[in-house]
Order: C-alpha cells, then structure tokens, then sequence
C-alpha cells in the first residue's frame, strides 16, 4: 500500500477532535517545561564565539541602538571642549 | 509577523543586520522553541537545539530564496536539526561512539528536567495529568517522520502544504502520515487508558 493511498480514509471526526485536544494539551509548553526560555542571549554568545568576535562583538550592536554611539561621542566631545577652555590659553582664572 | 514585515526583516538580514538578527530571534523564539520541545521533549535539549536553530538562520539567510514563508523556512531548519540531534541523541543511548567533531555543541550547566520517558510521577494521579503522560510517551513512541507530521498539523496547526515544504514530503505522503500518526496514537493511548477517546 502507497502512503499516498491512505489519506482517503475516513477518521471519526468527533474521537479525531477529542484526540488533538489533549495532543494539545499533553504538548503544550507549559505541560513539558516550567517555561519558555529567551534565547537571545545564547543565540548572539554562539554566533559570536563561531564567527570569532566579528559578529556580536560586543553589546552594543545587539542590546542598545545607535542613539548610544552618539550619545557617548558627543559626552566626549563636550569634555575636550570643556578641558580646553579649563587649561587651554584662554583659562579662566 | 507579517509577510511584508518578514520581507522588510530578510532585507536587513541578509546585510548581517545584528539589531534585525535580534529581533527576529525575539519574533520566533517562542515558536522554535515549542516546535523543538514538542519533537524532542526535554527542555534543556529543546533550549540548546532552539538557539542552534537561530545561528543556522544566521548563516543560511544568505540561501534564503524567498519561495516559502520565512517561517516555514525556519521550522525546516528546526525539524532537520531535531532530526539530527534525535538520531544523535539514540546513537549515544545505545553506548555507540560518534567522531567527537560529528557532535553538536552541548549546554553542560543546562540540567535536564525530565523527557517524554518520564511517564511515572507520584504527583500524576490526577487522570488529566496522567493522560497527558500516556499521550506524551505515545509521541515518542511513533516513527519520528509520523510525528513530525502529526505535530506540525495537529498541534501547530500548519496546512499540508506548509507541512509539505517543511518536511519535503509531497502532500499525499503528509495526509496519509498523519493519518497513521493518529491511528498509532489513538491506539496507543486507549490501550493505556483503558477506554474509548471520543
């Protein structure tokens, strides 16, 4: 017998609905684990490790946005002006 | 997610887009990792294989061809990796030894908080609870390309043709596995139980 042969059985609609109820019920997460894991983390250590640091390099690119390239240039930025006019020739006195 | 938001997503993954890489892990986890904890059934197995699932998507997007859904093109990934990691896992049960570069990378602090096997628990004397067993051991009990099918239709819901791309089956053979699928369940489990599902 083909296996293409046997879809045209007929199934008892009412046991085949009762049957995928507790399928889903005995497969639900909950029922096989306490929870669903996040796996970001793991994910972004994986591809970091196999890549060797060129993806995933650190965490700037994975869990911050770029607001905090541009954030921190610019704090950079206004100390080097702030320090320049603190020692520079126009010291305040 | 969306077909056009999918579309958008593969745009920027293919750029090796780290934040679009993020996000579509946090998109799809839940989902990849039921699939994989319904066809292995252990969780600290399904977490490692889960996140193995998402670092072949970030090497392979690149051969992505856009023919399927993307999520179909991930749960296809899933389900060959489950496969590998079902005939790795029943190689080491049975004491053979695989190259040691064959064997996929292991979580070692992950602890293992049980499997389909574990059907006799003393705090399972609630029928519900107890049937949920039977049928959790009958799942693993079926060929696994039976129960690939069965799940992907019956508990993820999934079309025959979906079904059809996953697994690369044509869609007669899904129809008439997961017809035999519930047939061996339901024989399976009724023998357990000792009375009629329905």
């Amino acid at each position: 017998m083909t296996d293409a042969g046997d879809d045209q059985l007929e199934e008892d609609p009412r046991g085949r609905d009762a049957m995928r109820q507790l399928l889903k019920r005995a497969l639900s997460v909950e029922a096989l684990a306490k929870e669903s894991p996040a796996l970001v983390a793991g994910v972004q250590r994986r591809i970091r490790q196999r890549s060797r640091g060129r993806f995933f390099a650190d965490g700037w690119g994975t869990t911050q946005s770029r607001v905090s390239y541009l954030l921190v240039g610019l704090m950079t930025l206004t100390v080097a002006v702030a320090a320049y006019f603190a020692l520079g020739p126009w010291a305040l006195h | 997610m969306s077909d056009d938001a999918d579309a958008g997503l593969i745009d920027r993954l293919v750029l090796r887009d780290e934040r679009a890489f993020t996000a579509l892990v946090k998109a799809y986890e839940r989902r990849v990792f039921a699939l994989v904890l319904r066809m292995i059934g252990n969780p600290a197995e399904a977490e490692d294989l889960a996140q193995e699932v998402f670092v072949q998507v970030f090497k392979a997007i690149g051969s992505f061809r856009r023919e399927s859904k993307l999520s179909t093109w991930i749960y296809r990934i899933a389900i060959n990796l489950c496969k590998n990691r079902s005939k790795y896992l029943r190689v080491r049960h049975t004491g053979e030894q695989e190259p040691l570069d064959a064997q996929p990378e292991r979580a070692p602090t992950l602890e293992s908080r049980g499997s389909y096997s574990d059907i006799a628990r003393p705090d399972d004397m609630a029928s519900g609870k107890q049937a949920e067993r039977i049928v959790q051991k009958a799942i693993a009990e079926l060929e696994p390309s039976f129960r690939e099918c069965l799940i992907l239709r019956d508990v993820e819901d999934l079309s025959y043709e979906d079904i059809g791309e996953i697994t690369g089956l044509p869609e007669g053979t899904v129809k008439s596995r997961i017809h035999r699928a519930r047939a061996q369940l339901r024989d399976i489990v009724e023998q357990a139980l000792g009375e009629k599902i329905g």
